[in-house]
């Protein structure tokens, strides 16, 4: 009974804390693979973030050279859409919390 | 709708299409990118890379279609605003498998300019290579020719 007690006064405050977390703001970044071709990468900026060419580009470079760019930043459940796109084009894509938020 | 039609060299591309139908069985039941999905909770993971192995294995039938009885009899594969998608992007996962198993050993800087002497890798890393140039290529004609069809799909 007592544990049964512990674990209903610590699970709430455990979710909220999740809860926190996912509301906050999240990074999407890419990072770099030897693989994929540049247009190709720029291709797919351009087309699941609507980027022009020069933002594309930018982007497609700062991965390149700086092996991560951050591409878009928002709430969690875009965020996650968003790498599942990049994913499903291969793309090495990851969410990062913003540590500022 | 906009079409490219390539006619390629039979005796140097047929010989390549043993490596890609292989490359596309060990891709079946394991994503091209093994990281995706790793920041989830496990039962969102699940359905998450279910599903892109859903779409890469999609992909992938629509690249070995392009190598059909009419591929070997006239040499040539087409391309139009239905299949440059899926195609551009078996591409990649196919690339990424040849780089996984059998091109390992080269060097990521050496991969990414394509200043390789193909004459000097032994089998079957040669072929693999071979295959790897091949799919960049049709990478790169799709998009140079379509890659507004895509961007706007």
């Amino acid at each position: 009974m007592i544990v049964g007690q512990a674990k209903t006064t610590t699970a709430p405050s455990a979710r909220a804390e999740t809860e926190l977390a996912l509301q906050g703001l999240w990074h999407v970044v890419v990072l770099n693979d030897p693989v994929n071709l540049m247009s190709y990468v720029v291709m797919i900026f351009k087309k699941i973030f609507g980027f022009d060419e020069p933002t594309a580009r930018r982007h497609m470079l700062e991965v390149h050279e700086q092996g991560r760019s951050v591409v878009w930043t928002g709430l969690r459940e875009k965020a996650e859409a968003y790498v599942y796109s990049l994913q499903e084009w291969h793309l090495n894509a990851v969410l990062e919390p913003d540590e500022k938020n | 709708m906009k079409k490219i039609e390539v006619k390629l060299s039979l005796p140097v591309v047929a010989p390549l299409l043993d490596v890609i139908k292989s490359t596309v069985d060990d891709l079946r039941g394991s994503l091209a990118a093994p990281s995706s999905g790793r920041d989830l909770d496990e039962d969102l993971r699940e359905v998450w890379v279910d599903s892109l192995l859903v779409s890469q294995s999609g992909d992938c039938r629509t690249l070995l279609g392009l190598f059909d009885r009419d591929f070997f009899s006239t040499g040539v594969i087409s391309f139009d605003e239905t299949n440059a998608e899926p195609i551009v992007r078996a591409c990649a996962a196919v690339r990424l498998r040849l780089r996984e198993k059998y091109l390992k050993r080269l060097e990521d800087e050496s991969l990414e300019s394509g200043n390789i002497e193909l004459e000097t890798l032994p089998e079957p890393e040669r072929k693999a290579f071979m295959c790897y140039l091949f799919l960049a290529t049709i990478q790169e004609l799709i998009i140079q020719h379509l890659d507004s069809s895509i961007i706007e799909s």
